[in-house]
C-alpha cells in the first residue's frame, strides 16, 4: 500500500495540512520481544537504508552494540539480562522512536514544521526546519531524539517514511529473520499482538501483555512483552505521558506570558490616558533639555 | 589667505558629562556620565538582541522576528551567545552601580504593591528622594537578578541531551517565567523613562537633566548637588 503524506500534526503550528479528502490508515510496527534472537540484522539494515555513519561500538558488558541511542544509531537492540528461577534470561527490546499518537516531541518543538506527524501516524523530524534546540528530547517520554553534533539538528527513527510512502516495509522489518518484526496497519498489528499474547498466556506466561501505552494515545510501535506487568524490566516506562511541565509550559505559561507582556504595553497606554505625564505645571522640561550650544 | 574659521561651538554640559556626574552646568545638572550611559545602552542593546532572537523561539506568534536575523536557526545560534554577553554586560553594570542602589529603610516599602501604585498615580512626595528613587533601585536589582536567572537556566537549555530531564524542565520554567516578568518590567521602565516622565530619557542620552526635573523627581539629590534649598517647583 503506497501512502500519500499529508500531515496530521505539525510542531509550533495550529493546524497540520490534512485535507481530509483521502483517508489513510495509521501504520504500526509489531515487535515480538519473545521471538527476538538478538541477531541485530535490524540494526544493520537501519544503518544501511538511512546511510548512517558507522560509529564505534561500546562494550557494555553484554552483547548490546551501544549503551544508548545515538544521532547516527536509531535502532538499538537492548539485551536486558534478568535472573529468573530457571536461570538468566535476555529480555530483548528494540529501542527506537515509538511514533506516539500524541507525540511529546512535537508538543515541545518550537520550530514550525520541524516535527511532523503524517496522516499515517509516522512522526518525523524535518531537518530543514529543525533548529537543534533539543526541546523534543525533553518532551519525549522514551528518551529517543538525539542531537547530532555535526549537523546541529535532532535525529531519530523515521519509521522509514521514505520506504513506507512508496509501499515498502521499513528496513528493519525487511531484515528480520525470525518474523518477530512485522509491519502493517495499526489495527492489524494490535490484533496480531493480542493473538500472540494469548498464545504466551497459554504457554505459561500469565502476565504477557501488549505494550501500547494509552498515556501517549498509543504508539506506532506495539510490543509484545512476556512480562507485561513489568515493562520497566525492558527499560520501558510503565505509564508514559507527555511531561506535565511541557504541557503546562506550552499550553498555559506561554499564552499567559504573551497576554501579560502585551497587557503591560496596553496598560502603559491606559496609564497615559488616565494620568498623563508627571511634570511640573507648565514645565518647559522638554524644550530646555534640547542641546543648546554655547560659544566658547 | 586662510579662511576665517568660526570658533567651534562647545557644549559645556556635554563635555562635563563625559567624566563627571552630580554637578551643575548652567541650568542643567549632569546625571549620567559617559561610562554610565555606555554601560546602560550596552546592556539595553544586548537585551533587545536576546529579546528579538528569543521571542520567535518562544512562540510562533513572534516568529516573524526571526526574519530580521536570517531565520529561526540563526536565532538559535545567536541567542545563547548574545545571552552570555548580556550577562557579562549586566555584571559590569552591577559593579558600576550597586553602591548607589542599596535600598535604605524608607525605600523598603517599594518591595510591595501599595507604594509603587501610589507612585504610578503620581501621589508620592519626591522632595526627599536621592539620586535614585526606590523604584529605580528595585529595577536595578530585578534586572541583575533576572540576568542571573536567564543565564543559569539558559546554560541548561543550550546543550541538548546533556543535563537530566528534571533540570531541563526546571530550566525551561525559570527561563520562561523570568523572561515574562523581565519583559513586563522593561515595558514599564521604557514607558516611565520616555513618555510618562518627560526629561528623563535625556539623562541617558545627553547625560543631563534640568534643574526643574531634578527638583520634581529627586528633591534631596537636587539639594545635595546645588547646595541649596529647593524653591517653588
Amino acid at each position: 500500500m503506497s501512502q500519500n503524506l499529508e500531515i496530521r500534526r505539525s510542531s509550533a503550528s495550529v493546524l497540520g495540512s490534512l485535507s481530509g479528502i483521502r483517508s489513510v490508515p495509521t501504520v504500526s510496527k509489531y515487535i515480538d520481544t519473545t521471538t527476538c534472537i538478538g541477531c541485530k540484522a535490524c540494526e544493520a539494515a537501519c544503518i544501511e537504508w538511512n546511510d548512517l555513519r558507522h560509529i564505534a561500538t561500546e562494550q557494555t558488558g553484554t552483547y548490546q552494540t551501544l549503551p544508548t541511542l545515538h544521532a547516527e544509531f536509531w535502532n538499538l537492540i537492548r539485551f536486558n539480562e534478568r535472573d529468573f528461577d530457571g536461570g538468566i534470561a535476555w529480555l530483548m527490546r528494540k529501542d527506537q522512536c515509538m511514533h506516539c499518537d500524541e507525540p511529546g516531541c512535537l508538543a515541545a518543538c518550537p520550530a514550525p514544521g520541524a516535527i511532523v506527524q503524517y496522516a499515517n501516524g509516522i512522526v518525523d523530524v524535518n531537518p530543514d526546519q529543525c533548529i537543534g534546540c533539543g526541546y523534543c528530547h525533553t518532551g519525549c517520554p522514551f528518551d529517543v531524539p538525539r542531537f547530532h553534533q555535526t549537523t546541529g539538528k535532532m535525529a531519530k527513527c523515521t519509521l522509514c517514511v521514505d520506504r513506507v510512502e512508496v509501499g515498502l516495509e521499513p528496513a528493519c522489518i525487511k531484515a528480520c529473520p525470525t518474523g518477530c518484526l512485522q509491519f502493517g496497519t495499526k489495527d492489524d498489528m494490535v490484533a496480531m499482538g493480542l493473538k500472540r499474547v494469548d498464545q504466551l498466556k497459554a504457554t505459561g506466561f500469565q502476565s504477557a501483555a501488549l505494550y501500547n501505552p494509552q498515556g501517549v494515545g498509543g504508539t506506532g510501535v506495539v510490543t509484545v512483552l512476556a512480562h507485561g506487568d513489568h515493562p520497566e524490566w525492558y527499560g520501558l516506562p510503565r505509564d508514559p505521558h507527555v511531561p506535565l511541565l511541557v504541557r503546562f509550559w506550552k499550553s498555559v505559561l506561554r499564552p499567559l506570558g504573551v497576554v501579560a507582556i502585551l497587557g503591560a504595553v496596553i496598560g502603559a497606554f491606559g496609564h497615559f490616558t488616565k494620568y498623563g505625564r508627571k511634570q511640573v505645571e507648565g514645565s518647559e522640561d522638554e524644550g530646555t533639555n534640547l542641546p543648546r550650544l554655547t560659544r566658547q | 589667505m586662510a579662511a576665517y574659521q568660526r570658533p567651534r561651538p562647545v557644549d559645556q554640559a556635554v563635555i562635563a558629562a563625559q567624566t563627571q556626574e552630580n554637578i551643575v552646568v548652567g541650568n542643567e545638572i549632569i546625571r549620567s556620565n559617559r561610562a554610565s550611559r555606555l554601560i546602560h545602552w550596552t546592556v539595553a542593546v544586548l537585551f533587545f538582541l536576546c529579546l528579538f532572537t528569543g521571542m520567535p523561539i518562544w512562540t510562533p506568534v513572534f516568529g516573524w522576528m526571526a526574519a530580521f536575523f536570517g531565520g529561526l536557526s540563526v536565532c538559535r545560534v545567536i541567542h545563547p551567545w548574545a545571552g552570555v554577553v548580556f550577562f557579562l554586560a549586566s555584571a559590569v553594570m552591577f559593579v558600576h552601580w550597586f553602591a548607589d542602589m542599596s535600598l535604605d529603610s524608607s525605600e523598603r516599602e517599594w518591595i510591595g504593591w501599595r507604594l509603587p501604585m501610589r507612585y504610578m498615580r503620581y501621589e508620592t512626595d519626591d522632595s526627599n528622594v536621592g539620586k535614585y528613587n526606590g523604584g529605580q533601585k528595585l529595577q536595578f536589582w530585578l534586572v541583575c537578578l533576572a540576568a542571573l536567572g536567564m543565564l543559569l537556566s539558559g546554560l541548561l537549555m543550550w546543550f541538548p541531551g546533556v543535563f537530566p530531564r528534571f533540570l531541563m524542565e526546571l530550566g525551561y520554567l525559570i527561563h520562561d517565567i523570568t523572561f515574562i516578568l523581565f519583559a513586563m518590567l522593561i515595558v514599564i521602565h521604557i514607558y516611565l523613562g520616555t513618555v510618562a516622565e518627560p526629561g528623563t530619557l535625556v539623562s541617558m542620552t545627553r547625560g543631563t537633566v534640568t534643574k526643574r526635573w531634578a527638583r520634581l523627581h529627586h528633591g534631596r539629590w537636587y539639594r545635595e548637588v546645588t547646595g541649596q534649598e529647593p524653591d517653588r517647583g
